[in-house]
């Protein structure tokens, strides 16, 4: 990151400084970042802040690891058999089109309060964008492939291990980056709307309810670094698994 | 490996199974009792305030009717979502016990969930609306299309919605936000909303400045008041009536002790352990008697009063469908308990057209 | 390729039967699930195999939604969120477009502008609202703002990849050419960067649609999100059904709809080259 990167945001961060101590903006609307950094550090000590942190991070990786899964499962079924595809990519491809957060009530009214309500939901977001992504990838895996393997007589085992999986990589990596953002989009949304508990999510609700902006804000920074945390494993571990290919 | 090797393992698992063996039937023997409550203390605190069922909540009555029985085990669950969030865990058989309102539970029943009311807790409670102290809303008239935070589905809705009629207007006459109570408070606070509906809570926030109530339903028509009971999943009544009959007793032993004068001020206190001030809850008990609203008795009038709830909530399209009132309480744990504690008469029991017995 | 007229004719013929007959099997192949789904559905309710409070049977579904059409609802809320949903995605998609072409034709803006943005674009559209909230309040404002935030972040970050990734030798005919900077941008660059540009649209369209739910289902008076809560609430299940139905119908056309149009340009450039 250049100087140039680091001029817009420290002039905000001045700004907002600026605005709040020589109250030009209410201060209840925006507080001054000390007054932030001190919640941050109360919340820390009394050990909550960790609490909603791990339960956060624990469901939305719980949840992704399910949904993931699976999804790499029905992804590598419907990329293989072309009947599946034909008969089930349709209906797949409208049920995707309801936004995950419309799914909440059913989910709340069938699975009920607790972590299997919140653990289902994000599971679900996390299995959409697998799925897309790994189907397309085995699909477009080349017919060549196909060649290949029958010339060297491999077993359906050895077909999917040796050539359609490396071949699908890329595209499943990508699914799973998706998935990986789209599962910490719906953790926070979970917590939003189902039943509360320690979390990110109920933190910021909780600042909101007592008009603690400073809260509010911390949850928020809270939620961009994880989220920044994930899409940067998500990105290396891409990079790394990937590096085999050719450029 | 070899013999001895398979003799040692076996040994050992023979050894882990034998200390194993108490722990795991006594752990088998263990039954879990669920209450939940349609309600949360200020901040998600595990407390509620306003009834005899939060004094068995905050005296720790129940505990204590089973303090003598170590295998059984109290939960209490509060719900932030209320009364319809209590019907999703119902539904899912995640609760035996709830503390919950007559609509909700009326819409419950109304989709199949089978329950059975076995005593009030929390009757005529009144609603109240509140406005930013500088508005010009003075009355329910001036809701004319203006923002108001009303929390769908619980027992506030019912009230309010006879309340507007009662003003000639309706719910569609209204711009209506659906908020719980602490988003509603919040709401109303920074002007998001120009009005919101709700119970003592509002007291709170009135004596802190952010807000002014406009509306008092005790002052207008006690029969635009909450009501709330407790009931009891037929499942969990039917496996276990006497841990049933336990569980009324601790909370008409609350309810009791929620009557009477001499510990008016002690039971306020009490209930402050929700979050909200003692003043709030004196507020809202201004000029009624701790024995009218902390009655567990099912009489004729709150039969009467139920179905015209049910009548009432067709009518306003709040429920689809009738319910069946009649088979709905399961008065026997109430009566024997009444009796038990010598308590029969203890609470003026009301005809349907809410005389009092006798009179 | 053919000779004769009535070979040509005959040859095209065939062709085009059997890709008549190759679409409409795909049609009732992409059929069949939805159906077998339905008749379960049906047979499941119907004997009371499963309880009402999990699955509702069809026909309350169905009445439901017929319910909300006929009372007004349905398309009284349908606009009111079409109509959030337009406003929000044209505006996030604008500007979305504006900041990835400024960040792609200059180093400098993309420097001085991407590390903020990225930070940004960190937190999900969701974890904003209550921010929002306490800031501009809960009306039509909050609802567009997220919107358009939500649909703002992939147009410009496609963008943004799209003029970056101009293939080298396109730019040097440009330069054989001589063309003037403003020709390469709008002969070479832009169309070039149509695809990525597209693709773009398409998720910011996706997480606009996304984003204008959770808005609905947090702080709306009325809309499709609302209808949901409303279900939700009364514990008509059928109800959130139907409002899901008709949530993912209208994604679903209109993702359709972006399609198509992709469809279209793809034909129009693979014509061109």
């Amino acid at each position: 990151m250049t100087m140039r990167g680091i001029v817009l945001p420290a002039l905000l961060l001045l700004g907002w400084e600026v605005a709040s101590r020589s109250g030009a903006a209410d201060p209840r609307i925006l507080p001054p970042l000390e007054a932030v950094a001190r919640t941050a550090a109360s919340q820390f000590r009394d050990g909550l802040l960790i609490a909603d942190l791990a339960a956060s991070i624990g469901r939305d990786l719980a949840g992704f690891a399910i949904g993931a899964s699976l999804g790499i499962v029905v992804g590598i079924l419907l990329g293989l058999s072309r009947a599946a595809d034909l008969l089930l990519r349709p209906s797949f491809d409208w049920v995707k089109q309801i936004a995950i957060f419309a799914w909440i009530p059913l989910i709340s009214m069938w699975f009920g309060i607790g972590e299997l309500s919140k653990i289902v939901f994000i599971a679900l977001a996390a299995f959409t964008p697998v799925v897309l992504n790994v189907c397309e990838g085995v699909c477009g895996a080349s017919h060549q492939l196909w060649e290949v393997g029958r010339v060297l007589t491999f077993t359906r085992w050895q077909f999917l291990r040796r050539l359609f999986i490396p071949a699908a990589s890329p595209s499943m990596l990508t699914g799973i980056h998706l998935a990986l953002i789209y599962a910490w989009l719906a953790t926070v949304g979970a917590e939003y709307f189902m039943t509360a508990g320690p979390g990110i999510g109920g933190l910021i609700i909780e600042g909101r309810d007592r008009f603690d902006m400073s809260q509010v804000m911390l949850g928020v920074v809270l939620l961009g670094l994880v989220g920044y945390a994930l899409n940067h494993a998500a990105g290396a571990l891409e990079h790394r698994l990937l590096r085999w290919r050719p450029a | 490996m070899t013999k001895p090797a398979r003799f040692r393992i076996f040994h050992l698992l023979l050894i882990v199974v034998a200390v194993m063996a108490p722990a795991l039937t006594c752990a088998a023997q263990e039954t879990v009792i669920r209450i939940g409550v349609a309600s949360v203390g200020v901040g998600g605190r595990q407390y509620f305030g306003g009834s005899a069922g939060a004094t068995a909540r905050a005296g720790d009555y129940v505990e204590q009717e089973f303090r003598d029985d170590p295998q059984v085990k109290i939960v209490w669950s509060f719900f932030r979502g209320a009364g319809p969030a209590v019907n999703e865990a119902l539904a899912n058989e995640q609760l035996d016990f709830a503390y919950q309102g007559d609509l909700p539970s009326l819409i419950g029943r109304a989709n199949g969930l089978k329950t059975r009311i076995l005593m009030a807790s929390g009757a005529n409670v009144p609603e109240y609306l509140a406005v930013p102290p500088d508005s010009d809303i003075e009355g329910i008239k001036d809701l004319k299309g203006r923002k108001v935070a009303i929390f769908r589905g619980t027992n506030g809705q019912l009230a309010i919605d006879k309340i507007l009629a009662a003003n000639g207007l309706s719910e569609r006459d209204l711009k209506v936000f659906n908020m719980d109570a602490p988003t509603a408070g919040a709401a109303v606070a920074t002007k998001d909303v120009d009005a919101v509906f709700g119970s003592m809570e509002l007291f709170d926030l009135q004596d802190r400045g952010v807000v002014k109530i406009v509306y008092d339903s005790k002052t207008d028509n006690p029969a635009f008041g909450r009501r709330s009971h407790l009931l009891v999943t037929e499942a969990f009544e039917g496996a276990h009536p006497d841990l049933t009959a336990r569980v009324v007793k601790a909370f008409v032993r609350a309810a009791q002790w929620s009557s009477d004068e001499a510990n008016r001020a002690a039971v306020f206190e009490l209930w402050a352990k929700s979050g909200l001030p003692a003043s709030a809850y004196q507020q809202d008990f201004n000029g009624q008697t701790l024995k009218f609203r902390n009655s567990p008795l099912i009489d004729d009038f709150a039969r009467a009063q139920y179905k015209a709830q049910a009548e009432q909530a067709n009518a306003y399209k709040l429920l689809r469908g009738t319910v069946d009132i009649d088979s709905w309480f399961d008065l026997r744990f109430l009566d024997a308990a009444l009796h038990d504690l010598n308590l029969d008469h203890y609470w003026t029991r009301y005809d349907a057209a809410g005389r009092p017995e006798g009179s | 390729m053919i000779s004769t007229p009535s070979a040509a004719i005959a040859g095209r013929r065939p062709g085009a039967a059997t890709a008549a007959a190759r679409h409409l099997g795909r049609v009732a192949a992409a059929l069949v699930v939805p159906l077998v789904l339905l008749l379960l559905w049906t047979l499941g309710t119907r004997h009371g195999a499963v309880s009402r409070l999990v699955l509702p049977a069809p026909e309350t579904v169905w009445n439901a939604l017929l319910d909300m059409a006929g009372s007004g609802d349905l398309l009284e809320n349908t606009r009111i969120s079409l109509l959030r949903f337009v406003l929000g995605f044209s505006a996030g998609a604008v500007l979305g477009f504006a900041l990835g072409v400024l960040m792609g034709l200059s180093r400098a803006a993309e420097d001085a502008i991407k590390p903020l943005f990225t930070a940004l674009a960190q937190v999900p559209a969701i974890g904003w609202i209550p921010l929002l909230m306490l800031l501009v309040g809960i009306d039509e404002a909050l609802k567009i703002i997220i919107i358009a935030r939500a649909a703002l972040v992939p147009v410009t970050l496609n963008t943004l990849a799209g003029i970056r990734n101009v293939p080298a030798g396109f730019l040097e005919v440009g330069r054989v050419f001589r063309f003037s900077h403003a020709q390469v941008l709008r002969r070479i660059v832009l169309p070039a960067a149509v695809p990525p540009i597209f693709t773009g649209i398409r998720y910011g369209l996706t997480h606009a649609w996304l984003a204008l739910v959770a808005v609905e289902l947090l702080a709306s008076s009325e809309g499709l999100g609302y209808q949901l809560v409303w279900g939700r609430q009364m514990f008509q299940l059928d109800v959130v059904l139907a409002a899901m139905a008709v949530i993912g119908s209208i994604g679903f056309i209109m993702d359709q709809g972006l399609a198509l149009v992709e469809h279209r340009l793809q034909r129009w450039r693979s014509a061109g080259t």
